[in-house]
């Protein structure tokens, strides 16, 4: 029994200093790249700052053209109420409809207001004076926004003499916004952005990491070791993940500093949540490594993944808005639930309770692609 | 000299015929981004999940939640329970939640007035303004409808929407796309093309031929721009099918538009390939600076004139954004080149100082080199 025993703790130790070697051997050729630490933080960086400014739906500013047939003081007042929420900006006062037509067709004007010359003649008479509006329709979306806030200003609108004062509304809608009161649009975009470039740094770095013995053929010298697929694969991905970690503070803090995100979750769950999602962007980077042959076939192959992953997870378009079809492939988009688990801890500040759905599709995706990577490594021996 | 580029892109396109990873790149990945795009991107809400919290359970309440039902917007359920509605927007079931009061019916009754309370997940500020607007729209269409306020407003807009009458979204994404696939992929394949031959060490020999920098670009950008032109035509020919869109206009700006594009798209992504060092390099720099600058800063999703103040800079000078304006005015607005004439003048210009960038880039490597070893 006694040498048996020994035997195995020989072995055990043995096997965890084989591994301990394969491990140092990883981590100084990870401190020599310096490649490697600068993709770690200047695409992402820039990824951020870039998706976190140029993403803005805001509808203001329009480009409002006016043709004032009336030109009288009631008129001018509708202006005004039109222009003072910075929604519209009027920028020109065309002699004629046709003249405002012409600057609307060009796109010189977003939206085009005609006042008619019985303007203050109807609303003496109580009758109701219709005003024309042009919008240009070719932003869809805008469009329909720009529109609702015409319709919604002109309900609100009472000339001064044009007798009863608007008495308030036997019931109103008083609306609270939750998360993010000042419904600042970045708040949106930015926890949506973190997971994208989480994505891609994390599927890029590992493929490229494994592909790189690939090429150079040393992948072959470590297979030929007794170290197992396990822990090859394993002292590849533990050094790595903890530089991963390292941006996913960086997102965190960019996030704080220069969009005020606010951050309203428990900060030691949501490094576990994103070190779990780390583990997924590594299996997709394994599994890319083990099928693509050159890192120029990696680099391509995980940025074609990247564009559907990036559509489809709800990052920059609201996923409810997305056919039916979309909606469901997106709920097999790892993205996809990270960013409800970003949004969920940063903005509304849930923990597991809320989030446990998303979490364990993670930990689904994570095995299954660990395992599936790993089996594939370990037929490429044979 | 004609000799040589006419040699340079036939031997280019052999190249090309022959690598199925290439091939693929020209042909079947435009398409698939083409179709995810196209189909993914909506950015107005429809069907938001709301839920309605009625503790009055009269008439009245009814009458005012069936008008929230009613609306296409909304994918309304009712929240039955006790516990409080805010469960719903924490776990993101819902986007919004409406609480009826409980005295709401007797208030109503009694001329008072009375506050229905709204709780709407601003996460998604933009869609959040949407959501708001379309209750407060819908309580004014119950207060009509039951007669207890008239309607009084002294100025009514008949509004018209021009162009896009119907507001159908994809009117206005898929021209965009075309502007975001056809820089990308032509860009990628020349980026490539150019780098692979620094890679193998096959640009020696092309030095050694006598061949010029302007000749082996314009050999080389010529074979691209012809895939690139075959691959204009079928994503665009099968996105007018998918999407059902077509000309509204004069379509010679987008003809000549698309052949200068696609030739800024090639040069930039030989330039970018003359200056990487390894085809790692430059995949990344098509990816990173193409890929953003095309998504990003062409206005495909929203305006460019929202984009703030240093990064606007930028934006100016995307050759995408111009393009997005030429695709939008030949399929949705439609008035030829008096509109964009400008536009096709700036891509034009674009791809000369794309053309000069990479030749002098590509001159002084081969200077270099000749001092070398």
């Amino acid at each position: 029994m006694r040498p048996l025993a020994a035997m195995r703790g020989w072995g055990r130790r043995l096997r965890a200093s084989r591994f301990m070697a394969l491990l140092r051997k990883e981590i100084q050729q990870i401190l020599r790249d310096r490649q490697l630490l600068k993709l770690l933080i200047i695409p992402p960086t820039i990824q951020l700052l870039i998706y976190g400014f140029a993403l803005n739906p805001d509808v203001h500013f329009l480009r409002l053209g006016i043709v004032d047939y009336a030109q009288v003081s009631s008129s001018r007042e509708l202006v005004s109420a039109l222009t003072e929420n910075r929604v519209f900006l009027a920028v020109s006062h065309p002699r004629s409809e046709q003249d405002l037509a012409r600057q609307v067709e060009r796109g010189e004007l977003t939206a085009g207001l005609v006042i008619p010359p019985d303007f203050r003649r109807r609303i003496a008479e109580g009758r109701p004076a219709d005003v024309q509006v042009f919008i240009d329709g070719v932003d869809a979306n805008s469009a329909g926004i720009a529109n609702g806030y015409i319709q919604q200003m002109l309900r609100r609108f009472r000339p001064t003499g044009a007798g009863t004062a608007a008495r308030p509304p036997p019931v109103t809608a008083a609306v609270s916004f939750l998360y993010n009161p000042g419904l600042r649009s970045s708040w949106f975009f930015v926890p949506g952005v973190m997971g994208l470039v989480l994505t891609l740094i994390a599927s890029l770095v590992s493929a490229v990491a494994l592909v790189r013995e690939k090429d150079t053929g040393t992948l072959e010298q470590l297979l030929m070791t007794p170290a197992s697929a396990w822990e090859i694969l394993l002292a590849k991905i533990l050094p790595l993940f903890v530089l991963l970690q390292g941006d996913v503070v960086l997102a965190l803090l960019l996030g704080r500093t220069v969009f005020g995100l606010p951050f309203r979750g428990n900060l030691l769950l949501f490094l576990l949540l994103s070190g779990l999602y780390l583990f997924v962007g590594i299996g997709i980077g394994t599994l890319l490594a083990t099928v693509c042959r050159s890192q120029q076939q990696v680099l391509l192959t995980a940025f074609f993944i990247n564009v559907p992953m990036v559509q489809t997870s709800g990052a920059i378009a609201p996923i409810d808005s997305m056919p039916a079809f979309f909606q469901a492939v997106s709920l097999l988009n790892p993205l996809r639930h990270y960013i409800a688990i970003v949004r969920g801890m940063l903005l509304k500040g849930v923990g597991l309770e809320a989030l446990w759905p998303h979490a364990l599709a993670l930990v689904v995706m994570a095995v299954a692609l660990m395992a599936f990577s790993v089996s594939r490594f370990r037929s490429q021996l044979s | 000299m004609r000799a040589r580029i006419r040699a340079q892109c036939v031997k280019e396109l052999l190249q090309f015929r022959r690598d199925r990873l290439t091939l693929g790149l020209a042909f079947l990945l435009p398409l698939l981004s083409l179709l995810i795009l196209g189909f993914a991107i909506r950015l107005e809400t429809k069907h938001i999940p709301i839920v309605v919290q009625d503790l009055d359970r009269s008439h009245l309440s009814y009458a005012y939640s069936d008008r929230l039902f009613a609306t296409d917007q909304f994918h309304p359920s009712r929240w039955r329970g006790t516990d409080p509605v805010q469960g719903a927007l924490d776990q993101g079931t819902a986007k919004a939640a409406v609480i009826i009061p409980p005295d709401f019916s007797r208030r109503i009754k009694a001329g008072k007035p009375v506050t229905v309370q709204v709780l709407v997940d601003g996460t998604d500020a933009n869609n959040a303004r949407v959501i708001r607007n379309s209750i407060q729209a819908t309580t004014r269409f119950f207060l009509l409808d039951q007669g207890l306020i008239e309607d009084a407003q002294p100025v009514r807009a008949i509004t018209r929407l021009w162009f896009n009458p119907g507001r159908k979204e994809s009117l206005y994404i898929v021209p965009g796309v075309y502007a975001v696939v056809l820089w990308i992929f032509p860009s990628l394949l020349a980026a490539i093309a150019m780098v692979r031959e620094k890679e193998k060490q096959t640009i020696l020999q092309v030095y050694a031929s006598g061949i010029s920098a302007g000749e082996l670009l314009l050999g080389k950008g010529l074979a691209y721009l012809l895939v690139g032109g075959s691959m204009a035509l079928v994503v665009m020919g099968l996105g007018s099918l998918i999407f059902r869109i077509g000309f509204a206009g004069d379509p010679t700006p987008l003809l000549v538009g698309t052949s200068l594009y696609l030739a800024a798209a090639v040069l930039f992504g030989l330039l970018l390939g003359v200056r990487s060092a390894s085809q790692n390099a430059a995949v990344q720099g098509v990816s990173l600076i193409g890929f953003l600058s095309a998504l990003l800063l062409s206005g495909f999703i929203y305006p460019v004139s929202n984009i703030p103040f240093p990064l606007s800079l930028v934006s100016a000078i995307v050759p995408a954004r111009y393009f997005v304006v030429i695709s939008r005015d030949a399929y949705v607005r439609g008035t030829g080149w008096p509109g964009v004439g400008f536009d096709v003048l700036v891509i034009l210009l674009a791809s000369l100082v794309l053309f000069e960038a990479a030749r002098r880039s590509l001159g002084a490597m081969q200077l270099g080199n000749g001092d070398g070893p």
